[in-house]
């Protein structure tokens, strides 16, 4: 916990053009808590960071450093994570923990990783887990776009359709809670994704 | 995004608009040749007004006539209709409201409107693209807003307020043609000078009135629309639903993208400065707020709930 503080203190980062407030990130600690009174929605546990690929030396070590630094948490709390790459060529690294707090911290610290070996144009969006406990249908997301450094709702009921109703539901619960994007023309789908 | 794709009900129901500019052309041409004919008679400004008056009232007793005709809206029994009715008897039941007659309108644009000149003899009518496209609950919280319409006498509010627009306007066409008539059959000179300066004076107090009134009445509506959308949200407990049956009647709806982030971000979605919306001065003069603003309050109000 203490190395997620340490990490935490570094508040802000720069991405290029666009200063990223890592503080955004965790604005979904407590966010998460009135998901869980107001609708029910509880974290899984499960979240992802998605990059573009690369080839390429650099990009690899970079990798190389992600995971070293995955394995160190892994011993220190009970963090797991894996590396799955998609169809649209997107390296997902996929953190799973009890505590949700730690899964921000890693998010957070990868992403800050990602940036300090000049990628941080390969970021793309981090997206978290909840389910409904109470009728166990489908996943609900809360996809965090690092170039908006907003959050916005996402919930697929299947292959190619989404629950509206439950997203602005999830949108006017936490809307002043964390930074959230109000044009729901750009909430974009994240399809297929098994985390 | 080109027309093509757009579902039927989003595009325009030409006859329906037809209809509406027809009826209220023939209102407003029928209005015009009558007391044209009055003044052509040489009827004087009290006997004038006096007929329009009747008019006025005779047009708030038809009003309901009128609209329904206009629409194409058909009253329906229970036979017809049994789920319609049902739905429209428990929100009235539930708030103590006199039952309205239900009316269907066969068209693919989902809309509702209610008329009628007091909450006893109210008509609510509904499209059946509004039925195709709404949930139940859906349904519930846009008859509400009708019936909280009616609740107001919102009819009544509106055609009060328009009597005074409607009265700034003959006051303008008498000033307008008694400067025409008193100048043009030159009375005695000074005299005429008089009278053409006060008419002039007439003529542009009736029209800064007509404008103001315009503007008040569509100020009112608005108001009257939020209003309504209160009551809904207190009658079903559930303002989220008439925010999303509004946002489906808009076409919002449709704004939540399907396609993937992975497939778009090349085209650098995200940077994309949304277009403007709606102007203020559109706003000014539309009778209705815009949804967004709508929308809002009510999910203000859905959280305001907890």
């Amino acid at each position: 916990m203490n190395f997620f503080r340490r990490i935490r203190k570094d508040a802000s980062y720069h991405i290029n053009d666009y200063t990223i407030d890592s503080g955004s990130l965790f604005s979904l600690s407590s966010a998460q808590i009135t998901l869980e009174i107001k609708l029910n929605l509880k974290s899984t546990g499960k979240a992802a960071i998605g990059l573009k690929n690369v080839s390429g030396r650099m990009f690899a070590e970079m990798v190389e450093e992600i995971r070293n630094f995955l394995d160190v948490s892994k011993t220190d709390s009970d963090l797991s994570y894996r590396v799955i790459n998609d169809a649209y060529d997107y390296l997902w690294i996929v953190i799973q923990s009890g505590k949700v707090e730690d899964i921000i911290s890693g998010i957070s610290a990868v992403g800050q990783t990602v940036h300090d070996r000049g990628f941080s144009n390969q970021l793309f969006v981090a997206i978290f887990q909840f389910r409904n406990y109470n009728n166990n249908k489908n996943d609900h997301y809360l996809v965090y776009n690092f170039a908006s450094n907003k959050f916005y709702p996402f919930v697929p009921v299947s292959k190619n359709e989404r629950d509206n109703e439950i997203e602005r539901e999830i949108f006017e619960t936490i809307l002043n809670e964390m930074p959230f994007e109000r044009d729901d023309s750009l909430w974009y789908p994240i399809w297929n994704l098994t985390l | 995004m080109s027309s093509s794709t757009r579902p039927a009900w989003q595009k325009r129901e030409t006859g329906l608009v037809a209809r509406m500019i027809l009826s209220f052309a023939i209102l407003g041409l029928l209005y015009i040749i009558f007391l044209s004919v009055l003044a052509y008679l040489g009827l004087g400004f009290v006997p004038i007004a006096i007929v329009a008056s009747v008019m006025i009232l005779a047009q708030w007793y038809f009003s309901d006539k009128i609209v329904l005709w206009s629409s194409g809206a058909k009253l329906v029994t229970r036979d017809q209709f049994p789920e319609l009715h049902d739905l429209v008897e428990r929100i009235v039941a539930r708030n103590n409201l006199p039952k309205p007659k239900i009316a269907v309108i066969k068209a693919h644009m989902p809309n509702a409107f209610a008329t009628g000149k007091g909450p006893k003899s109210s008509v609510v009518a509904v499209t059946t693209g509004l039925m195709e496209i709404l949930d139940t609950l859906e349904l519930e919280s846009v008859i509400a807003h009708e019936l909280t319409h009616i609740r107001n006498r919102d009819v009544l509010v509106l055609t009060l307020a328009s009597l005074f627009s409607t009265v700034a306007w003959y006051l303008m066409q008498f000033g307008f043609y008694g400067g025409l008539y008193s100048g043009g059959m030159g009375y005695g000179g000074n005299r005429s000078n008089n009278s053409a300066g006060a008419m002039i004076i007439v003529i542009a107090v009736a029209m800064l009135t007509w404008v103001i009134s315009f503007l008040v009445i569509r100020a009112i509506s608005r108001y009257r629309e939020f209003a309504a959308d209160r009551g809904s949200a207190q009658m079903t407990g559930k303002p989220v639903k008439l925010a999303n049956a509004l946002m489906k009647i808009s076409g919002t709806m449709k704004n939540i993208p399907t396609k993937d982030l992975r497939q778009v971000e090349g085209l650098n979605a995200f940077f994309i400065v949304p277009a403007l919306s709606g102007s203020t001065i559109g706003n000014l003069f539309s009778t209705h707020p815009p949804v967004q603003k709508r929308v809002e309050k009510l999910m203000e109000m859905e959280a305001s709930m907890g």
